[in-house]
């Protein structure tokens, strides 16, 4: 059985306008720990279908189900980092990583939960930051410790939304590997199930065991590619595969194309 | 040497010596009731903590607030004493209305043990009103701002509600309530509770979405939502509120002390302007002012400490 189902996913938006589609007909399956980007051009629908899966939009048709059974709203079994700075201004990045654990792991005490976070944070190299106000810290600071706070929650399905979209490209890779060296662990426990948003196709390739592309407004599925290099994955060695370099134009090709986005990328661009 | 120079030369000890050059001024009219050794030891008391003030506070932008609040102390007793007893203006006739600053000094020290009395008595009538108020006003906003989110029209019958002036309730009040201090409490109350519910409800209306969903995705249960993300998200604007609340507190406290109080600053006041002493009533003002600096102050201090989480 397949951890995450989307079956004839229809989603709408009501603005002063009327009802805009966001969504048409979205079909994909993910399996258990299975790491999968969805890419498309800006305005595509990716939040909305992570809004989805996180139980705080409810689709106008179709479903959802995660275990096979349909989401009804959000769940202590999803932990999500947002596109926009996601962290409570007024708690202090330890606490913010508390707080969510207190969400999810009721029974464990405050110096439990302080201990934990202070794990994370080291994870994502934050130590010393513990209490900093997000103010205090540059975007790529807050996404990481966005990034600790959902991890520690500990949560079988991680559910980001272009959480590297704000950083500069050189950090950006940093926080890639990152990401995947925590979520490949120490090769014991499970591993996560991750729905990975971006708009960067090499992030993609380099992050997922799958790609799922979306169409323009309303987002449709334009296709699914398998990526099948090996893990643990490094930039540098990558990069250099011609098998890397096949895929990106593949994917390149699809995306500037007339029906997936072409004009409206380029135009989003200028 | 320069730097010496550069504390000493400001407006401000300017003033001091224009102050006590014009203390040799003859008195235009015959004023028994001054008292200028008051006026004149506020002066120098003021005079000392301004040279300790440009001498001991390093920090250019606390300095200048000090110096300049003195400053524009100097200028007002100037003012005074000149329009008063130096100089033969048409209100000079009526000096009852218009007493000399030595007088009120006089007035202010001679009364200090009774001034003490009341302050005590007035600041624990304000708080108990206020404290009501906030402790209903916030969680019936939050609960109000959230669950109707539509609402805009609870916000507007707020908005008409605080636009009646809490005088209207005081009859009402003293009928119904069992004694005057409730009576008086109640008009605090009353001053106090519609700014800090419309602040609250327009506080929680504007919190954003994305912290919302934010904490939507952690599962947070209902009192958690309302009082650890809604309340601190909404904090900034509540704020505005309950200054708005302080400051209508303090205004109303002379109506409010006016049913059946025995003290208080208001009452003080009151009783004295009733019986044309204005120089006692004055000094009562002038000790209402300086506890509402001081309040605010604190107040101020309070706020920076809960919202220091902004930049
Ligand atoms: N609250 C809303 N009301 C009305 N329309 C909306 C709303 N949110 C999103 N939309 C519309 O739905 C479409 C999809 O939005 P969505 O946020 O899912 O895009 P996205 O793929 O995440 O874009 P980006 O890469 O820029 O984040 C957009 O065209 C947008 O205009
Ligand atoms: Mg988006």
């Amino acid at each position: 059985m397949s951890k995450i189902e989307i079956k004839n996913l229809h989603a709408e938006y009501t603005d002063k306008n009327g009802l805009f589609l966001a969504l048409k007909d979205v079909s994909f399956s993910v399996k258990e720990g299975e790491f999968i980007s969805v890419i498309g051009s800006s305005g595509c629908g990716k939040s909305t279908l992570l809004g989805v899966l996180q139980g705080i939009l409810t689709p106008s048709s179709g479903n959802a189900f995660i275990d096979g059974r349909p989401i009804t709203g959000p769940g202590t079994d999803r932990a999500a980092v947002f596109q926009h700075y996601s962290l409570f201004p007024w708690m202090t990045v330890r606490k913010n990583i508390a707080f969510g654990l207190k969400q999810v792991k009721k029974n464990l005490t405050r110096s439990e939960r302080y201990a934990a976070a202070h794990v994370f944070l080291k994870k994502v190299g934050l130590t010393g930051f513990e209490h900093k106000y997000p103010f205090q810290l540059s975007g790529g600071m807050q996404q990481r410790a966005a990034i600790a706070r959902a991890l520690a929650m500990d949560t079988n399905i991680l559910l980001m939304d272009e959480p590297f979209g704000a950083i500069g490209a050189k950090n950006r890779s940093n926080m890639q590997e990152l990401l995947l060296t925590l979520w490949e662990g120490d090769g014991q426990s499970r591993k996560k199930t991750v729905v990975f948003v971006t708009h960067d196709i090499d992030e993609a390739i380099f992050l997922s065991d799958r790609i799922i592309m979306l169409t323009n407004s309303p987002g449709q599925i334009a296709a699914e590619f398998d990526v099948h290099f090996p893990r643990p994955r490094i930039h540098s060695t990558i990069r250099k595969t011609g098998e890397y370099i096949n895929l990106r134009n593949k994917l390149m090709t699809l995306f500037y194309d007339e029906n997936t986005g072409a004009a409206a990328e380029e135009e989003y661009a200028i | 040497m320069k730097w010496i120079c550069k504390r000493l030369l400001i407006i401000p000890n300017a003033l001091f010596i224009a102050f006590l050059l014009i203390q040799l001024l003859p008195n235009k009219a015959y004023r028994i009731a001054d008292n200028p050794i008051y006026t004149v030891a506020l002066a120098l008391f003021l005079e000392i903590v301004l040279l300790a003030v440009s001498f001991l506070i390093k920090k250019d932008r606390l300095r200048h607030i000090f110096t300049d609040v003195l400053g524009i102390i100097f200028a007002f007793l100037i003012f005074w004493v000149l329009a008063t007893i130096k100089l033969d203006l048409p209100g000079n006739a009526k000096q009852a209305v218009f007493p000399p600053p030595g007088a009120v000094l006089e007035k202010f020290t001679l009364d200090f043990g009774q001034t003490l009395t009341n302050i005590k008595d007035s600041l624990a009538l304000i708080f108990q009103g206020y404290l009501i108020a906030a402790a209903i006003a916030i969680p019936f906003g939050l609960f109000l701002g959230w669950n109707m989110r539509i609402g805009a029209a609870a916000g507007y019958i707020a908005k008409f509600l605080s636009s009646i002036s809490p005088l209207i309730y005081i009859p009402y009040a003293i009928v119904l309530l069992p004694t005057f201090r409730a009576a008086s409490v109640f008009v605090i109350v009353m001053a106090s509770f519609w700014p800090i519910l419309a602040s609250t409800m327009s506080g929680v209306l504007n919190v954003e979405k994305r912290i919302i969903d934010s904490a939507k995705t952690l599962c947070v249960g209902r009192f958690t939502m309302l009082f650890r993300i809604i309340l601190p998200a909404s904090l900034p604007q509540i704020f505005i509120g309950c200054n708005q609340g302080l400051s209508v507190s303090f205004i109303l406290l002379v109506s409010a002390e006016m049913i059946g109080a025995r003290s208080g600053l208001g009452y003080f006041v009151n009783n004295y302007a009733n019986f044309g002493n204005y120089t006692t009533a004055l000094a009562g003002v002038i000790t209402i002012g300086i506890v509402v600096t001081v309040i605010t102050f604190l107040f101020n201090l309070l706020q920076r400490f809960l919202l220091r989480w902004k930049q």
